[in-house]
């Protein structure tokens, strides 16, 4: 009996697994019940292994090799500095939720924080002032090592300069001498040629042998010594978190909600005060408004969000869920124009003209369109009722307010929608128009009604293409729109690709290969996931999935 | 005049309620806003009033957010995306008068000045130190004028090619900087028309857009060969060895006014009090930027860098921000100069919304052809005070000055019209005056010319 | 007037000025409760006359009529089992035949509806697979589902259409017992298509050929008079059963050799050009002796 249980949940094991698209770990599962367990082990050594071991040798290789191609802006980060850029990325996600933290935190959580971000600081100012002194001392070490690589090289190119300096005027007195014989006949063209030339000469060659060695020198400048620019980095850390503590001190002390709200109501109370002792008419009037309007500002400063400053977390979930409503866009129209299309070939013959024109058009394009028209429909979003719906309204959980959502967004979802349309538009319609004739006639000696025949016969049967279809164009989607965000600067990976491009700092490029992991790892798990749902809705035995 | 009057009565209104009503909020419209910034040093004041607290002081809560490119930021701020931006100079004036997107857009606060530099390649600085040896030391006397490039531009022109060259955006400080650089040194940058939209039309060399990020590399695949860009992107080029700084906007025209905080018509109109309380901000921030310490050094400079340096801000590497920001400029490895002027964010009324400026542009656009057609000399005026608010400058500086965070002398006097004194602090040493646009549009020897009987209409 | 009749039906396709004739002239009488079989070589043109008799297909000229209506469109009175089962991969046996009796028998209650589905189900002796997805089934059992559907819809004529053609030889003999059956129990009008001499003998009244062709038509009948229920175990020793087999064989191996003369004969001529032959002399094939093959043996043998 607990054999068969065993059994039933090693099958079901495998099953899912194979739903899911994992089916490397296949023999993993069959080892843990000891099927056959060399085949196992050499399948696991085979499939799994061996592809291990294949990324890590490519992991070592970039290690290698990528520092050591050194770009104009800087050599190409290394798996741990990309790692290095995660952990930092990390660091300032928390630092925004302390900020954050700092500027709701009320009362006893409010003094217990304040306490804890003042040792904190203290604590950072101790250990920045250690690494800038040691940065300092690197730095006096550096130079002096640049000097000592310089200065031989300085010298000779200094001595070369001012000897050559002295050649060429020598030689140009020569020739002006010979030029002035020549007028006077007492030399012959040929002479004044040649002396022409042969300064030209000299003067190219001589100019040859200075560039060399300035090229040297530029060489030298440019690489300085890496615990220089180390040393300076580690202290720059150290003082960011010295900046950023002094930050959530100034939340809390003077830029904390509650502190705010306080100040402002102790306001309304004197002037309230002051009213019930006020002599004059204009006095009175003047404390009431003080009142009113103290009162007022305190109410406003209770609902008052911090705005926080984009991480790479929340651009992901943005992007996630701009994928998500245009990837729910494009199946909305897709799904029913393909079918459409599929049952009927006038439909197909009006719109293929359409897709054919529509379908190879770059997202780019589709951008700037969707910017212009979208933009459009939102003449004041502040105020637009989508908008304060999506990122006000109580009825809403806070991660759809979360979302920030904005016209930028929209017009985002937009494009990918457009992108991801064509695949899923094509593939439904072949769907459709290439069900099994056999079904369909099966469809008509049952004499189903067109709504039957569509939802029992049409739809099912063109299920699993219109699946591979969105399969592809949520893998399409994705990628248009890392692209749009980066050039609509609509929030999300693209815009963190894009900004991280812009800023140019010494970590720019390892956030960039981080951001691009990122990217890489979504987009596998949404194919995984887009796979799965292939295979459920796919009868025959899930071959239609390559 | 009515502005005065109406300014004596605040300040009147302001002696009566004497301390109770200093440090008192104004009563905002709108106290979430959301600004956009381009990755520039430039953006500092932004930054900064909202680091350093002094929006929240103001009771806003502001979010900073970067944009892409000059384009989509102004069409942002239209669209309602954004409650107001770091712009160029030339952008509230062209939105206005309808060059590129139409849309009236209205500055109450100058965010800086100076602070760009033109960059050569170094193929370019070879041959330029050939044509004029003086130049060929490590520390080459400034300004260098682009004489000695004209006979580069010349030889490449007989040769059936035009130098290509880059600069930021249309209507940017940049573009008018390069051009009047080359132009004084009698190279033609060419001009706009109403079909030629690039300002290529006559031109000895092409000189396009390209966004300043790039800058270094179109520098570098030998795109551009030379190209006016603000910080850090001249510094950049040092750095990385692949250009010369030949000269900065300031040795072109001293103390220029570069950058401008820009919201549209629409909303200034909605959210009055709103504005001053931003102006309030970022006039406190300018000062806190341009504080010094009784030897003259600036002593906030560093923490400013330290914040510009953040991710989510200009991101790049703290001692980059560094270079260009603490009084020093490298225009090589080897020429370390002190430029102490080089950023301005407060010092010399540098923050009020002086018409002269506005004028200044409206020159430029109408000497290389943006504005395709003459207008008379009382339009320029028209435009400058459309754009510009003094009076909102002027509220807020007047609150501050009740509040104690800064001094008369530090902002204009009452009476001060809008119009800086004539100067010949240009390169060329031509003099402008902003009560003269025709005059000085005819003082140059390259682009437009309109009849002088225009300046008197 | 027949139960079924075909009178002088042609079907062809193409446009007018290259018509290709598919079926011509046929004519067909099934009496009530007839058991008929079609016989015919692969693409003589049987389908054709199926999706005639089951209303997929109407003749160009010609008519169809059951009980005296004219056939125009499919329905359930024409019980169609198709060639290849198409059942419905998506829905299990049980739903697969419940799409059908829902929709022709809309008033049944639940629990009757479901009553019938199981006798169908127990009739072709599917009960425990009737939860099964047809590709979790065999061809046999998959066709046995098919069967049951067909029968599902109470048809007034079934209408078979090669329906064991790709089974195999013991599944097959298995399956023609079991239709036996449950004609012999339930008996209706049925007209089969096979490509089977022996299954013709074995389960039809009349067995009626198929010209080869373009331009098809029903030759003379075979009448099968032996008496029912035959027993296929001592058949072979009938002596009918013997004389019928050969008879209908060596008649249809006679409409091979005629449509293959006429086939050469008209066949277009090709012009006179040797193929130069690359390969290695081992290699070498004789295409002309493979094209020669005769194509229909496969079916008759």
């Amino acid at each position: 009996m607990s054999q068969k249980g065993s059994d039933k949940f090693k099958y079901g094991l495998l099953k899912a697994i194979d739903v899911s698209g994992f089916k490397v770990f296949d023999p993993v599962v069959r080892l843990i019940f000891a099927e056959e367990p060399r085949k196992q082990i050499q399948d696991i050594a085979k499939y799994m292994l061996l592809p291990i071991i294949f990324c890590l040798v490519c992991f070592f290789m970039w290690d290698i090799i990528g520092p050591r191609h050194k770009t104009k802006s800087g050599e190409v980060p290394s798996p741990g500095k990309v790692l290095e850029a995660a952990k930092d990325a990390t660091r300032f996600k928390q630092r925004e939720g302390e900020k954050e933290a700092a500027f709701v935190a009320e009362g006893k959580d409010r003094e217990a924080l304040l306490a804890d971000s003042k040792k904190k600081l203290t604590e950072f100012e101790e250990k920045t002032a250690e690494l800038q002194e040691l940065s300092a001392a690197a730095a006096k070490s550096g130079q002096n090592k640049i000097d000592a690589s310089l200065n031989p090289i300085k010298e000779k190119y200094d001595t070369l300069k001012a000897k050559y300096k002295t050649a060429q005027t020598e030689r140009k007195e020569a020739i002006s001498t010979l030029a002035d014989q020549f007028a006077n006949k007492q030399a012959s063209k040929d002479e004044l040629i040649a002396a022409m030339e042969e300064d030209s000469l000299q003067k190219e060659s001589e100019k040859e042998e200075l560039k060399v060695l300035s090229q040297q020198l530029d060489d030298i400048r440019a690489n300085p010594p890496k615990e220089i620019k180390e040393a300076q980095l580690a202290a720059n850390k150290a003082a960011d978190e010295v900046q950023h503590y002094k930050k959530v001190i100034d939340i809390l002390t003077t830029g904390n909600r509650e502190v705010k709200k306080n100040a402002l109501l102790e306001k309304a109370e004197k002037a309230e005060a002051a009213l019930t002792v006020a002599t004059t008419g204009a006095e009175a009037q003047k404390q009431a408004k003080a009142v009113v309007s103290n009162k007022d500002k305190a109410g406003k400063a209770d609902e008052q969000k911090f705005p926080k400053a984009a991480t790479i977390y929340w651009q992901t979930y943005r992007s996630l869920a701009t994928v998500f409503v245009g990837f729910l866009i494009a199946v909305l129209v897709a799904v029913p124009v393909g079918i459409m299309c599929g049952l009927n070939r006038i439909v197909m013959a009006c719109l293929t003209p359409i897709i054919s024109i529509f379908r190879p058009v770059s997202p780019v394009v589709w951008l700037l369109i969707f910017q212009i028209i979208v933009g459009a429909f939102f003449p004041d979003p502040d105020k637009h009722w989508l908008f304060q719906t999506m990122n006000e309204s109580k009825l809403l959980p806070g991660f759809i307010h979360n979302l920030q959502v904005n016209p930028a967004m929209i017009f985002s979802a937009c494009t990918v929608a457009m992108c991801a349309l064509w695949p899923a538009l094509v593939n439904t319609a072949l769907g459709v128009s290439s069900i099994d004739k056999d079904h369909l006639n099966v469809a008509k000696v049952l004499r189903l009604g067109f709504w039957s025949r569509l939802f029992k016969i049409i739809i099912p049967a063109s299920l699993p293409l219109v699946f591979a279809g969105l399969r592809i164009s949520l893998g399409v989607g994705w990628m248009v729109l890392i692209a749009a965000e980066a050039l609509s600067s609509s929030d999300g990976l693209g815009k963190y690709v894009w900004d991280e491009y812009q800023n140019g700092s010494s970590q720019s490029f390892a956030n960039i290969i981080l951001a691009c992991f990122v990217v890489g790892i979504i987009g596998f798990f949404l194919d995984r996931i887009m796979i799965m749902l292939q295979k459920l809705v796919s009868f025959d035995d899930g071959s239609a999935t390559a | 005049m009515k502005t005065h009057k109406i300014l004596r009565t605040i300040i009147g209104l302001g002696m009566l309620g004497a301390t109770s009503v200093s440090a008192e909020q104004l009563d905002v419209e709108k106290d979430e806003l959301k600004f956009g910034f381009i990755k520039l040093t430039d953006c500092a004041p932004i930054v900064i009033a909202k680091e350093k607290g002094f929006f929240e002081a103001e009771g806003l809560q502001v979010e900073v957010i970067a944009q892409p490119n000059w384009k989509q930021l102004l069409d942002n701020v239209i669209t309602g995306e954004l409650d107001g931006a770091h712009m160029l100079s030339g952008q509230p004036i062209a939105a206005t008068i309808g060059f590129g997107t139409k849309s009236h857009i209205v500055t109450p606060y100058t965010l800086d000045l100076n602070g760009n530099g033109i960059t050569v390649s170094n193929a370019i600085w070879e041959q330029m130190q050939e044509n004029d040896p003086t130049l060929d030391t490590d520390t080459p006397k400034h300004p260098i004028p682009a004489t000695s490039l004209k006979p580069i531009v010349d030889a490449a022109k007989e040769d059936g090619k035009k130098l290509p060259m880059g600069m930021v955006f249309p209507v940017s400080t940049h573009n008018y900087e390069i051009r009047y650089w080359l132009a004084a040194a009698n190279i033609h940058p060419g001009m706009y028309t109403s079909t030629d939209l690039k300002g290529f039309t006559n031109g000895d060399i092409e000189l396009s857009t390209t966004p300043p990020p790039q800058m270094p590399a179109t520098l570098e695949s030998g795109k551009n060969v030379a190209y006016c860009v603000g910080e850090p992107w001249n510094q950049q080029a040092v750095a990385k060895g692949i250009g010369v700084p030949v000269t900065t906007n300031y040795d072109i025209w001293k103390n220029n006014p570069e950058k401008v905080f820009g919201v549209t018509k629409a909303w200034a109109d909605e959210n009055p009090n709103t504005l001053i309380a931003v102006t309030k901000a970022l006039i406190k921030a300018g000062k806190w930027l341009d504080a010094t310490d009784a030897s003259g050094k600036l002593i906030n400079r560093e923490e400013a860098c330290r914040i510009l340096s953040q991710p989510n801000y200009v991101g790049a590497d703290y001692d980059v921000i560094k270079n260009s920001m603490t009084g020093f400029f490298y225009f090589q490895k080897t020429d370390k100069r002190e430029m102490p002027d080089f950023n301005v964010f407060f010092k010399y009324h540098a923050t009020y919304p002086h018409y002269s400026d506005g004028v200044w542009f409206l020159t430029q656009m109408r000497r290389w052809g943006q504005i395709t057609e003459p207008k008379p000399a009382s339009w320029y005026k028209e435009i400058a005070e459309k754009v510009y608010l003094p009076e909102v400058y002027k509220k807020a500086a007047a609150m501050l000055i009740e509040e104690g965070s800064i001094t008369k002398d530090e902002i204009p006097a009452a009476d001060y019209d809008g119009y800086k004194a004539p100067t010949k602090d240009f390169i060329d040493g031509i003099e402008y005056d902003g009560k003269k646009p025709i005059e000085y549009l005819n003082s140059h020897k390259i682009g437009n010319k309109d009849d002088p009987s225009l300046s008197a209409k | 007037m027949s139960f079924l009749e075909i009178k002088q039906a042609n079907v062809g396709f193409g446009p007018v000025s290259n018509r290709t004739e598919v079926l011509s002239d046929i004519n067909l009488k099934v009496e009530e409760n007839e058991f008929v079989a079609v016989i015919g070589f692969s693409g003589a043109g049987k389908s054709t006359l199926m999706n005639l008799l089951a209303g997929l297909q109407r003749p160009d000229q010609g008519s169809v009529t059951v009980k005296g209506q004219l056939v125009k469109e499919p329905g359930p009175h024409l019980g169609l089992m198709f060639q290849n089962y198409s059942l419905l991969p998506w829905l299990s046996v049980f739903e697969n035949i419940e799409l059908a009796v829902k929709t022709v028998f809309p008033k049944l209650s639940k629990s009757e509806r479901r009553e019938n589905i199981m006798h169908y189900i127990d009739m072709v002796k599917l009960t425990p697979a009737a939860e099964k997805k047809p590709h979790e089934l065999s061809g046999g059992m998959r066709q046995r589902a098919s069967l049951a559907r067909t029968l599902s819809l109470q048809p007034e004529v079934l209408l078979l259409d090669e329906p064991l053609s790709a089974l195999d030889a013991l599944t097959r003999s298995e399956l023609q017992d079991q239709i036996l059956n449950i004609w012999e129990k339930d008996k209706r009008t049925v007209v089969m298509i096979t490509n089977d001499v022996d299954e013709a003998v074995l389960m039809a009244d009349r067995i009626i050929p198929l010209t080869i062709g373009p331009q098809a038509t029903l030759a003379e009948e075979f009448r099968v008079n032996m008496e029912r229920p035959r027993d296929r175990h001592t058949l072979n020793d009938h002596p009918e059963f013997m004389r019928l087999k050969a008879e209908i064989t060596s008649f249809m191996m006679g409409l091979n050799k005629e449509s293959k003369a006429n086939a050469n004969s008209s066949s277009t001529s090709m012009p006179d050009i040797k193929p130069k032959d690359f390969s290695l002399p081992s290699a070498r094939l004789d295409f002309r002796n493979r094209k020669a093959k005769p194509s229909g043996s496969r079916s008759v043998a």
